[in-house]
């Protein structure tokens, strides 16, 4: 697992108190019970605390966690280099 | 300083249940998105200037003796086009001859009235300054779009403020303003002015309606907000652990929640009255206001940042300690649930 997935379930699990038992990388974020607002809140809680900016249209809820840690990972190596 | 405050809800209530029969939603859908439960609408033939009236005498009653020798309406739902509000509010309430202009920033209008205030009476121009938040979003409300329809409420509130000392309770010292006019689009009503006039044939007929863009207007309120925030918060040299309420623009509870957490302020020190009126404009925060006043929840000695994000966009902040008010009773236009 790559640190960007770690850190992605790190704020499911304690900033939106998604149950850890159901994060999986193949688990989509729809898996996760979530509504229309959730990605939004979401890539609002990953620019704050992991300092990545991800545009709306970037993500959706059909997404799985993974995919979305990879965007994340990417955006970071973007940044950092 | 602030010296006096009211608030004004029109008499219907509408509960989620009620809308549901309107619109295609639910309860639970309402609720979790938004944490509205119900929601007030005034009647046809109840114009802005009826609960801004209602308001203002409340918080004209609350200050102690006195009038004031200006009163501004911040609204988006003015009673005509032309003339504006306030001259007939300041008319009705007594204050005639007093100066009296509408101040337009949708729901960020109330912290912007304020800020025109205590520059009125920074400059000398007046003493003692009305100023009222009011607004009937149901007159402007898409009844088939539910994403609108099931969030706003009408209602009015109002704050007196005189002048002071800066060092005082009650000093409106740090305010934090802010406007970006290429996000005119995401909350607008787009005929009826000037652009799209509705004597000429409106190209499509729910552009005579609000409308919202909602999950950008979503990102838009938190990220403006916690900037705004913590802009004013360094100006008043307060840290975030320094603020004891935190009154947001009642937007959305799920606005309310996140801007907390990011901000890292204590979610029992925000004040919320959203489940009982819905998101009200330029009324929400002066609304909230005298709600969490009257419960005790704001009390003297509290320090108090108020912000709030609205159509233009615009957005503000601003710092205050919490003053010694008068009791306040409740709202003076029916019967309202949370008082």
């Amino acid at each position: 697992m790559t640190n960007s997935y770690d850190a992605l379930v790190d704020l499911l699990v304690h900033r939106f108190d998604v149950d850890p038992a159901k994060i999986t990388p193949e688990a989509t974020f729809e898996d996760l019970d979530i509504d229309s607002l959730f990605m939004v809140e979401l890539l609002l809680v990953v620019q704050a605390e992991l300092g990545v900016e991800i545009p709306d249209e970037a993500a959706t809820p059909r997404d799985t966690i993974a995919k979305a840690a990879e965007l994340i990972g990417a955006q970071l190596a973007a940044s950092a280099s | 300083m602030l010296a006096g405050l009211g608030s004004a809800l029109p008499d219907r209530v509408v509960t989620n249940e009620e809308l549901t029969a309107l619109t295609d939603s639910s309860d639970e859908w309402i609720r979790t998105r938004t944490g509205i439960r119900q929601r007030h609408f005034a009647v046809e033939g109840t114009a802005t200037s009826d609960l801004a009236v209602a308001a203002g005498q409340c918080a004209l009653k609350s200050s102690g003796q006195g009038g004031a020798d200006a009163v501004l309406v911040a609204t988006t739902t003015p009673d005509r086009p032309c003339p504006a509000t306030a001259p007939l509010v300041a008319s009705r309430l007594g204050l005639s001859g007093a100066a009296a202009f509408d101040v337009g920033a949708v729901c960020t209008g109330f912290i912007y009235a304020l800020a025109a205030a205590a520059g009125l009476i920074a400059a000398r121009t007046a003493d003692r300054v009305l100023v009222i938040g009011a607004d009937t979003f149901s007159s402007i409300l898409n009844p088939r779009d539910r994403t609108t329809f099931a969030v706003f409420g009408d209602g009015a509130g109002a704050a007196l403020l005189r002048a002071g000392e800066p060092d005082e309770p009650g000093a409106l010292n740090t305010f934090d303003l802010g406007s970006d006019g290429e996000g005119r689009d995401l909350i607008t009503v787009r005929a009826g002015g000037s652009q799209q006039r509705l004597a000429a044939t409106v190209s499509d007929p729910d552009d005579q309606y609000f409308t919202m863009a909602g999950r950008e207007v979503f990102r838009h309120a938190v990220q403006r907000m916690e900037r705004s925030v913590r802009a004013a918060l360094e100006t008043a040299g307060w840290q975030h652990t320094d603020v004891d309420r935190l009154v947001c623009h009642q937007a959305n509870q799920r606005i309310l929640d996140r801007l907390a957490d990011l901000l890292g302020i204590d979610p029992r020190r925000v004040v919320s009255n959203i489940a009982l009126v819905g998101n009200t404009a330029a009324a929400s925060i002066p609304l909230a206001l005298h709600q969490a006043h009257g419960d005790g929840s704001l009390r003297a000695g509290h320090r108090v940042l108020l912000t709030a994000f609205g159509g233009g966009l615009t957005w503000g902040s601003v710092t205050l300690t919490w003053p010694r008010l008068a009791a306040l009773d409740g709202s003076t236009s029916g019967p309202s649930p949370e008082n």
